[in-house]
């Protein structure tokens, strides 16, 4: 019984041992859950829920024909967890290369040696966030994802593709400054940096949840805050005008070996911005957009100026443009300096229209000095008048600023007023100087050149820009009529004579300037020049304004009108080939049909023939039925269309209808057809008039 | 003998089979929860981890029925072989087996159908000592001079180790030879989860006559092994060499010299044991260490080894009295918890179904347990009630281990939650060791042979 006694206790032990454990861990569960349950709970809410900001997405840039020319595309770094769970040893040795293969074959940056080194070398690191590349694009992670190991996910094959957003400009360079940027490293430009705030939209706040690998998933909650996405900027940059204005602009860039240049086009009534490249040599000979020289460079006009200082002579009465003027051999001397004109021995005696035409320093020089040397107040009164000392508000920043000076300053001297009016001791930027020649252009007003038009939120237009007035009238109607006399001479008989065209006319002004560098005007004991043309067309209803300037060309070709007036030239002719509204139709006036001109018409279905000839306003009569086929009789200026005649039994007359036509006739009666050629219905054989035998192939030519 | 024939009747305990099913269902709908994928365009698939589940219950529901219709004497009759084949099992997977996480132990067909011979060995050795232990005249202690262990070598000291747990008969030593041997092979895999598993078979030697001094002596190693994470081991040797040495005086004092010098003898090995376990805290694994210390509170590796094992609690923690509901637990459906579905599946029921329903669990696998035990001591055959202890131990090491590690008191283990862990040769093989066992005692009335 001793036995039994111990077997029982025995038993027992076992129970009270189970027991134990089982209240060991209800008592444990119990701690878990209510002694510290409290503040775990409050743990699993920080680890897995979480009030985030949404990123709005960063609106658009649009060109006004509706091109993208901003947007932000999805980039993903491509990593990988050389070490992730399911990539055992051998799996990775026994796939490795066709994966290296795969990397190297999809982005074509690394052989694929190289690329299986950075695997194993990675794999024996242990690295766990391994870089593979940079700068992967939406597709090119979806090829990813099918290659060995990769495909089998973040755990089995490691793959880790970290999304971010990139800012593209799907034209690259094209307008590349005035689209700008807004780089969080660098200082923001261009429209990118104006319209930031816009473009930006509101970044919304939502309660999200963490998942595994770093996911956040987005839960519903009364408190979210949705994010506004940013607004789309429609500028009025056209791509089709950029495009020309950049690649001509590059082309005499290099052609000349100039330094810089740019070029701006501008819608004379509206200032929209139609067109602005600015190129930039680099050290290996090619350019870029790496300054917007059209709306920051603040540099002596030259000659350009020579428009406003005779126009300021006429506003005050002071010349006409048939007054003449005696520019002697081309030499001025003004206290210890000496004016020149360009040309050799001088031109003698000018009208003053012939001054601004040949652009004659000494001419314009001596008028203002004539007039304006005891007042020099009262030209600078004029030149304000003309808006050429302040700056233009644009809606981009960095504009350069305008330097007039005043007979107060300084540094005004004696010899200032005969070389500010032609252009020197001055500075504008080239877009300050197309302001003024568009305002003349369009009579008078005075418009603010802007570059974006629009802001729309999807879709919807929310802002718009309109033209945006300086000046109602910047000069007397008298004068702003000379000086499109003046300018429209410049290139029918002056310095731009190789703008002359034969379709259309251009109005403008050359300019060739030199350039004041470190040393004076001469750089290093080499003169350097700045060639400019700026103007607008046709002149006789000016639609666009433009100018090109082009700095340090080569020494031999320098002047304005062979280095910037090819470039003016070439944008100006695209634009006018492409723009229906300023052409005028050459044959106006001709009837659109005349008896001379009378078209044929085929045999073939009535209902279509007389809607076309409906049309055409060609009268035409349908007689003795109301649809099939028909032949069209031209009687008295008009058709008339009338059943044709078969004969039941005989083969009909096909010839001259049209293929379908005819094959649908011959086919009705039970013929066989057979084709060859194109056009309508040459020959037929059988002929019309023979017997019908069913079954018999009609051979049809057609031609 | 009418009255016998009745008797003979099989008598389906039907208690088990109640529990097995609730268990097994409710495990799924957990392991459903911890792997669904959070999408509204959710499709049941066979493909997915639940839906092999969902399967490998089918398989398992089918093997149980299959086991119920073998005649009870199939058992006893193939013990042997099926000892045998589960030996060879487990050699042949040293050899040819894959390494999954460290360890040695998988037959890896392909990825979908893996094969764990432990689990198979726990069910042989289980029939294997049940066979040989059942014998009629199998006692511990030595009837006669002829089956005295002496007998082999008279002179060796080995057998001294054998005396002191109560081991005297030769039949006894090859008893534990018998669990020796598995045992070892499952240890050379490098499976600690299920070599601890399969030490808790020891239990049944406790139960048919083996002293308790080696359950007392392997709990108190325990302590003192844990006890040593924490404190330095001088704090240890100095408590237990006084304690140790006072008792020896006393008894020498009261003249009972040889249980003096056993106790001298006792403490000699004890803080023998404090320097060795030393030396193996020093040379275990560093991710074993690691989880050591994490469980004692030494560390606090939240990224790493106790990562696991404190998202764990933070899920259980979560769930409160009743628990977030089905489906609805954030830590379980985001996958906080890693290994969730397999060995961390305990969580899973803590955070969505809360105490209760962690606590109706527990207590199903008790009731479990108790059921097993008791229907064990009831059986006429010895055959069958060694059987049944073995269950019940085997049982309750993977439920005590493996819900201790979800909770904090155990140390980081990979052995899976019984029934309810996501995995088909684990779900089948429990069921296997239960059915056999269910059907044993349905004709515990007939002895076996």
């Amino acid at each position: 019984m001793n036995r039994k006694a111990d077997i029982i206790r025995r038993a027992l032990l076992l129970y009270v041992f189970t027991g134990v454990f089982a209240l060991a861990i209800l008592a444990r569960v119990v701690y878990i859950q209510f002694f510290i349950g409290p503040e775990l709970r409050k743990k699993t809410k920080e680890l897995t829920l979480e009030y985030r900001n949404v990123e709005a997405l960063r609106g658009n840039i649009f060109s006004s024909d509706g091109n993208f020319l901003a947007i932000s595309v999805p980039v993903y770094e491509l990593r990988m967890d050389t070490k992730a769970n399911g990539l055992k040893e051998e799996k990775f040795n026994n796939q490795v290369d066709s994966l290296a293969w795969c990397l190297s074959n999809l982005f074509r940056d690394r052989t694929k040696a190289d690329y299986k080194s950075i695997l194993t070398d990675g794999r024996r690191q242990a690295n766990r966030y391994l870089l593979l590349r940079k700068g992967v694009s939406f597709s090119q992670l979806q090829k990813a994802l099918k290659f060995p190991l990769f495909r089998d996910g973040a755990n089995g094959g490691g793959i880790i593709a970290v999304a971010s957003t990139e800012r593209v400009k799907p034209y690259k360079n094209l307008a590349a400054r005035t689209i700008g940027k807004n780089d969080p490293t660098g200082k923001p430009f261009g429209i990118e940096g104006a319209f930031n705030e816009e473009l930006t939209g509101k970044e919304g706040v939502r309660l999200m949840q963490k998942l595994t690998g770093g996911m956040w998933k987005p839960v519903d909650d009364n408190y979210a805050v949705e994010p506004e996405n940013g607004a789309d900027i429609y500028t009025t940059l056209d791509v089709t005008l950029q495009d020309v204005a950049h690649s001509e602009l590059y082309r005499q860039l290099s052609t000349h070996n100039a330094d810089h240049g740019c070029v701006v086009m501008m819608e004379v009534q509206t200032g929209e911005v139609k067109a602005i490249a600015n190129l930039k040599r680099t050290s290996d000979g090619s350019y870029i957009e790496n300054y917007n020289y059209a709306v920051g460079e603040s540099v002596e006009p030259g000659s350009t100026f020579k428009l406003a200082s005779m126009m300021a002579l006429m506003e005050d009465g002071y010349v006409k443009l048939t007054d003449s003027v005696n520019t002697g051999n081309g030499q001025m001397r003004f206290y210890s300096q000496i004016m020149k004109d360009s040309h050799e021995g001088g031109y003698g005696w000018l009208t003053m229209k012939q001054v601004f035409e040949k652009s004659s320093n000494v001419g314009v020089s001596m008028k203002v000095w004539e007039h304006y040397k005891n007042d020099p107040e009262k030209f600078i009164k004029r030149i304000r008048q003309f808006h050429l000392h302040e700056p233009l508000g644009l809606q981009i920043p960095g504009e350069g600023d305008p330097r007039i000076k005043n007979p107060k300053d300084r540094d005004w001297s004696g010899t200032t007023l005969p070389w500010m009016s032609i252009g020197y001791e001055s500075k504008l930027t080239p877009l300050q100087v197309l302001t003024f020649y568009n305002a003349v252009a369009n009579n008078g007003k005075m418009v603010r050149p802007i570059f974006v038009k629009e802001i729309r939120r999807r879709g919807a237009v929310v802002k718009t820009f309109g033209p945006e007035v300086i000046e109602e009238k910047i000069a007397s109607e008298k004068t702003i009529a000379q000086a499109r006399e003046m300018m429209e001479g410049v290139v029918k008989n002056g310095t731009a004579r190789n703008l002359n065209g034969l379709i259309y006319k251009i109005g403008g002004k050359t300019g060739t300037a030199q350039i004041a560098g470190a040393g004076g005007y001469k750089n290093e004991g080499k003169v350097t020049y700045r060639a400019t043309f700026v103007g607008y067309f046709p002149a006789d209803e000016p639609k666009y304004s433009c100018i090109v300037v082009v700095s340090a060309p080569s020494n031999s070709v320098y002047y304005g009108n062979l280095v910037a007036g090819p470039i003016f030239k070439a944008v100006a002719d695209k634009v006018y080939a492409g723009a229906l509204d300023i052409h005028k139709p050459y044959n106006r006036n001709l009837p659109l049909i005349s008896d001379t001109n009378f078209p044929t018409v085929k045999k073939g279905f009535v209902k279509d023939a007389a809607f076309t000839l409906n049309k055409l306003n060609i009268t035409n009569e349908v007689v003795g039925m109301q649809s099939g086929f028909s032949v069209a009789k031209h009687l008295n200026q008009k058709f008339v269309f009338e059943h044709p005649r078969f004969t039941t039994g005989l083969l009909p007359d096909v010839k001259g209808m049209g293929a379908r036509d005819a094959i649908f006739i011959l086919e009705s009666l039970g013929m066989k057809v057979k084709v060859n050629g194109k056009g309508a219905v040459r020959e037929q054989t059988p002929q019309a008039g023979n017997r019908i035998i069913k079954g018999q192939t009609v051979i049809i030519q057609l031609g | 003998m009418t009255d016998r024939s009745l008797k003979r009747e099989a008598r389906i305990d039907w208690l088990p089979v109640f529990l097995y099913l609730f268990i097994v269902v409710f495990g799924w709908f957990n392991v459903f929860a911890a792997t669904r994928p959070d999408t509204d365009d959710f499709i049941f698939s066979m493909s997915t981890n639940y839906g092999r589940q969902a399967m490998w219950i089918g398989f398992s529901l089918v093997a149980a029925l299959v086991i119920m219709l073998f005649d009870s004497k199939f058992f006893p009759a193939f013990a042997y072989p099926i000892y045998i084949t589960g030996i060879l099992l487990l050699a042949a997977v040293l050899v040819v087996g894959q390494e999954v996480a460290g360890s040695k132990s998988w037959f890896v067909i392909t990825e979908a159908i893996k094969f764990q011979p432990s689990e198979f060995a726990k069910f042989a050795t289980a029939l294997g000592l049940a066979k040989y232990m059942g014998e009629k005249n199998f006692s511990f202690l030595s009837t006669s001079r002829y089956n005295r262990i002496e007998t082999a070598n008279p002179k060796s000291w080995v057998f001294l180790p054998l005396r002191l747990i109560g081991i005297t008969s030769m039949e006894g030593a090859f008893a534990l030879i018998l669990f020796l041997v598995p045992a070892a092979l499952i240890l050379l895999e490098n499976d600690t989860g299920s070599t601890m598993a399969f030490a808790a078979l020891f239990l049944v030697f406790y139960r048919e006559g083996v002293t308790g001094i080696i359950l007392v002596a392997g709990i108190v190693m325990a302590a003192l092994f844990l006890l040593n994470v924490v404190v330095d081991e001088i704090y240890l040797i100095i408590p237990v060499s006084a304690i140790g040495l006072l008792g020896a005086l006393y008894l020498f004092f009261r003249r009972n010299i040889k249980p003096g010098l056993i106790v001298v003898i006792l403490t000699a090995i004890t803080v023998g044991f404090i320097f060795m376990s030393n030396y193996i805290l020093d040379n275990l694994k560093p991710h074993q260490k690691t989880r050591v210390e994490v469980l004692m509170g030494v560390k606090k590796d939240l990224k790493g080894a106790g990562y696991n094992v404190n998202q764990s609690k933070i899920a259980i923690g979560s769930g409160g009295l009743a628990g977030k509901g089905f489906l609805n637990g954030t830590q379980t459906k985001y996958r906080f918890v890693p290994k969730q579905y397999t060995d961390f599946i305990f969580s899973a029921v803590g955070e969505e179904w809360g105490f209760l329903g962690a606590g109706l669990l527990i207590a199903a696998y008790v009731l479990l347990l108790c059921r097993i035990i008791l229907r064990a001591e009831k059986q006429r055959s010895r055959f069958s009630r060694i059987y049944g202890y073995s269950v019940a131990s085997i049982l309750f090491a993977h439920f005590a281990l493996n819900v201790g590690m979800a909770i904090g008191i155990m140390p980081t283990i990979g052995i899976p939650l019984p029934m309810v862990s996501y995995g088909g040769s684990s779900l089948f093989s429990f069921t296997i060791l239960l059915f056999v066992f269910i059907k044993l005692d349905s004709n515990r009335n007939e002895i076996l042979w």
